[in-house]
């Protein structure tokens, strides 16, 4: 195998595809799918909780209060997110239909240490936003009053729980493990799905569209062509997942270990790639080895991922800086994976190239 | 009735040739493979997903906690001496020490203290549930009632809470009459034993999602009964995931249709086909049969799999349709198979946005019925759909179909399919494809008609993004982005015209042919909007995506000019020009918006 010609033939493909422009696709899905996910994100947040959005905050929504007197009274009347009106129940109920109250709130008679529970009938608007809100918002107050009533119980209990104080800091991001446990892995790891797909195109296409006969006419070995296909596709792997890191760098998202997130993804992807192409060279027809090579795929992902230090959790710990030594053992099994199943294509290439020239 | 013999016959030797390419060696392996995959399914579904294992480092002090932690893959926990901790705290993430949780100040400190805080919840919940008094542990039960109003979508988009900003003293007054309402009893009329075990089911439950966010947590199986820290808007994750049952076999199916597509294209092999008197539609659609019925039967197995009522198959069919028309297109405009891979995987992604996020709100907000899904969710959890809701949401899938199977069947011929043009142009030509020559102002009136159903989609799709932001910036992005997607809409059809005709298309022409092209859209966009989207079209995000029902006048001029902006640009600069000339307009269409519709600039 000569070097220059799979290079020569990596270069062909990769010309190939700048001119049908359609890579520019495959990158705007992936921003595509960021954006919606990270929209969807800070949506939800802040449909939940306005106050993350600090303009926001200040607004009272207004709540009826029915019922017996109890410590869950004083608690509304103090907080700042609500407006208290103390009213006859079937009047709240009927001024709530008509989307003049946000909430109405019902206390049973229930006494602090009866052995029955306490019960409070909450009110609000089937399917709407606001209704969500101010249950979260509800959600703390009637939380300290259910505290206060365990405290009166207290002595009922069997045991008590492990206690446990958490410091009064600036509580964490919920985005956090968001964009570190699922967007980036995703991210860095969808170039290599794609190029796996790209290079079962790459083969096939020479096959089916009779233009490989042309193509061996020419000083080129049989296994060249196809390794510079599998090259062609993995290059695209780190520039494309780089870009990618590059893109959340330049937006503040701090991502450690970045060169060696990319070693990596690309060892990754080329054990996907070589998958892939001895699928493309089995069935030498799209539509078969895509479907076999996707299956193969979904079930190959979702058994790793059955196990602790798999690729991706490796790409998060690497992102987070949180790695440990089982890195290096994953990156080392994907190598020797790698030089294993190489041999085996340039061996099965000749052959199975040799096939189709004698037919 | 000739045409249905085609037809049937197209279809019978689609199957063959099907049943031809896929026998070889693919069966075998295939079913090796699906039975791997149902097995692979089961094992990750009972180990968990590790995807997120060891995150975060903790040093304990006390071997009790590992009751909280020690089932978090995400922790990598120590069990020390408080001396050693305290002297390498920075080795850790957060550091618990007689009961007091430390942490340093990076930010994946602070998030493992949040994760910590989420699995001591979860504990603790476990705990309470399994005390001998359960109402020791749980002393306060709420019930929750959800009232009917009138719809409300329009009321909480308009930005107006349910009172005014600053509520008045005098509690409020209802204005009709008040139904009077006996007061809930004080007992919660469910045994002791159900109540445990639903606490039990929930706090064991390990929602993927919970990772991300505490405001959204499972539904409740208590009924409307939850402990207060239960009180978050339910997301119907179950549900979610079942519909993704529903779907990606679809995503299969519609695959073969596409390449069958595009193998008759590859060497010119449907060249045969073509010349014969059967007509294009019936090899079309003939070609689309067998796929669409085995994608119902496939759906209607899964439904049969997992107990739901047939109905669920009803949102289905114009998911269906749209796929293998989208399918169609596809097939007939790539040029290669690396072109037609990274279309169908973008056409794929988009479709599978629009269908889910949507869903996501099932319970939340009527948004959510833009997404056919919506309807499967809320049959999966036991309400039935009606006529109106079937409609509104399934409405723009059936006609969108409609016209991409038009498009393909008007396209479907030798110049077309076995030229090799690049994308945009290509593009261009299959538009060109249903502009008669004869009648280019009643094409253009079409086109103008037919692009409505599509232009709601993108700008429902939007409203489902933009609505959960905080209010002026939502309407503003709103409703440059709403701009914008109309405007390239409308100008698909005469910037066809303009750089497709030989000689340079006359300026009476390039006038006659905005004026159709805006009374095509105008009427197409009111048409629509009655029919189905009257509820979103009357709330303020409607306004701006929308023209109101009601005035005429205007919104025709408007589109006229916007069009006519586009076209005179392209028409004098060139094609090269398309994409100021769509600014220009946008930029046109906005400020029109701004003055008339929000009165913003008067």
């Amino acid at each position: 195998m000569k070097g220059s010609n799979i290079k020569t033939i990596a270069k062909k493909d990769l010309a190939s595809l700048a001119s049908e422009r359609t890579i520019v696709l495959a990158i705007a899905l992936q921003l595509f799918v960021a954006i919606f996910s990270s929209f969807l994100m800070v949506g939800l947040t802040s449909i939940y909780d306005p106050s993350s959005l600090s303009h926001i905050g200040g607004v009272q929504y207004p709540v009826a209060y029915c019922g017996n007197d109890s410590p869950l009274r004083t608690y509304l009347n103090e907080s700042t997110d609500f407006h208290l009106y103390q009213m006859d129940l079937s009047t709240a109920v009927a001024a709530l239909k008509e989307r003049k109250l946000s909430a109405v709130i019902f206390v049973s008679e229930t006494l602090p240490n009866d052995k029955d529970p306490v019960k409070v009938t909450l009110y609000t608007i089937k399917n709407d936003i606001q209704a969500s809100i101010v249950q979260v918002k509800l959600k703390d107050i009637l939380i300290s009053y259910e505290t206060d009533l365990r405290r009166v119980r207290a002595s009922r209990l069997d045991q008590t729980p492990v206690p446990l104080t958490m410091p009064h800091t600036r509580s964490g991001s919920t985005f956090y493990e968001f964009l570190y446990g699922l967007l980036i892995p995703l991210l860095v790891f969808m170039p290599a799905i794609v190029s796996a797909a790209l290079v079962i195109d790459f083969i096939t296409e020479e096959y089916q569209q009779g233009t490989l006969e042309v193509l061996l006419t020419t000083p080129v070995s049989r296994a060249e062509v196809v390794w510079g296909k599998v090259l062609a596709c993995t290059v695209l792997v780190p520039v494309q997942a780089g870009a990618w890191l590059l893109l959340l760098m330049v937006n503040r998202i701090p991502i450690l270990n970045a060169p060696l997130i990319l070693i990596h993804a690309t060892a990754y992807a080329l054990v996907l790639i070589l998958i892939a192409a001895f699928c493309a060279l089995h069935y030498r027809e799209r539509t078969a080895a895509q479907f076999i090579y996707s299956t193969a795929i979904v079930v190959l992902l979702l058994f790793s991922l059955a196990f602790p230090e798999n690729p991706l959790n490796a790409l998060v710990r690497l992102a987070t800086g949180s790695a440990g030594p089982g890195q290096w053992v994953l990156l080392g099994l994907s190598l020797a994976c790698i030089a294993l199943m190489s041999t085996v294509l340039t061996w099965y290439a000749e052959l199975a190239v040799g096939e189709a020239g004698g037919r | 009735m000739g045409c249905a013999r085609d037809l049937l016959l197209i279809a019978r030797w689609e199957v063959k040739r099907a049943a031809g390419t896929m026998t070889r060696d693919i069966l075998p392996l295939a079913v090796v493979l699906f039975i791997l995959l149902v097995l692979v399914t089961g094992f990750s579904a009972t180990r968990g997903i590790h995807l997120q294992d060891g995150m975060y480092r903790a040093g304990i002090d006390d071997p009790a906690l590992m009751a909280v932690i020690g089932s978090d893959s995400r922790f990598v926990v120590d069990l020390s001496d408080p001396a050693y901790l305290t002297t390498h705290m920075v080795d850790y993430d957060l550091v618990i020490i007689a009961g007091r949780a430390t942490g340093t100040r990076t930010d994946r400190s602070r998030a493992a203290l949040l994760t910590l805080k989420r699995d001591y919840d979860r504990y603790s919940n476990l705990f309470y549930a399994r005390q001998q008094d359960l109402f020791a542990a749980y002393p306060l039960w709420v019930d929750l009632q959800e009232v009917k109003s009138e719809l409300s979508f329009l009321a909480t988009q308009q930005g107006e809470r349910a009172a005014s900003l600053t509520p008045s003293d005098e509690p409020p007054v209802p204005e009709v009459a008040v139904e009077i309402l006996p007061d809930p009893p004080s007992a919660i009329g469910i045994s002791e034993e159900s109540l445990r075990e639903g606490l039990t089911e929930a706090a064991g439950q390990d929602s993927q999602i919970a990772r991300y966010t505490d405001v959204i947590g499972p539904g409740s199986s208590l009924g409307t009964f939850r402990t207060p820290s239960q009180l978050s808007p339910p997301l119907p994750f179950d549900s979610i995931v079942l519909i993704f049952v529903f779907i990606f076999p679809l995503y299969f199916t519609s695959q073969f249709y596409m390449m069958s597509i595009m193998h008759e294209r590859i060497g010119r092999q449907g060249e045969p086909l073509l010349t014969t008197p059967i007509s294009p539609s019936a090899i079309v659609l003939g070609k689309a049969l067998p796929y669409l019925v085995g994608m119902i039967a496939i759906s209607a197995g899964i439904a049969a799999w997992i107990q739901t009522p047939p109905i669920v198959l009803l949102p289905l069919i114009p998911v269906i349709l749209f796929f293998l028309g989208n399918a169609l297109l596809i097939g007939m405009v790539a040029r290669s198979f690396k072109e037609l891979s990274f279309l169908s995987i973008f056409f794929s992604t988009i479709a599978t946005s629009y269908l889910f996020f949507p869903s996501v709100f099932a319970n939340v907000h009527v948004v959510s019925l833009v997404s056919p899904l919506t309807l499967i969710v809320l049959t999966l959890q036991g309400t039935p759909f009606t006529p109106s809701e079937y409609l509104f949401s399934t409405s723009l899938f059936f006609l969108t179909s409609l016209v991409l199977f038009y498009t393909g069947v008007k396209n479907y011929h030798e110049e077309r399919l076995f030229s090799q043009v690049r994308l945009i142009p290509k593009i261009r030509e299959v538009v060109s494809g249903i502009i008669p020559l004869a009648h280019p102002y009643a094409a253009l009136f079409l086109i103008a008609a037919l692009t409505i159903p599509f232009v709601f989609m993108v700008q429902l799709m939007l409203l489902v993004v933009l609505f959960n932001l905080p209010m002026p910036l939502s309407l503003l992005l709103l409703l440059i982005a709403g701009a914008l997607v109309e405007e390239v809409a409308k100008s698909i059809g005469i910037v066809t015209l303009i750089s497709e005709s030989r000689e340079k298309l006359p300026w009476r022409s390039v006038v006659f042919g905005a004026g159709a092209t805006a009374v095509g859209f105008l009427l197409g966009e009111k048409l629509l909007l009655f029919a189905t989207l009257s509820q979103i079209s009357e709330s303020i995000f409607g306004s701006v995506l929308f023209l109101s029902l009601g005035a005429l006048w205007p919104p025709l001029i408007l589109h006229f000019v916007c069009v006519l902006v586009v076209a005179a640009v392209v028409r004098a600069k060139g094609i090269s020009w398309y994409v100021p000339g769509i600014i220009l307009a946008t930029a046109v269409h906005c400020l029109y918006n701004l003055t008339f519709v929000l009165g913003w600039l008067k």
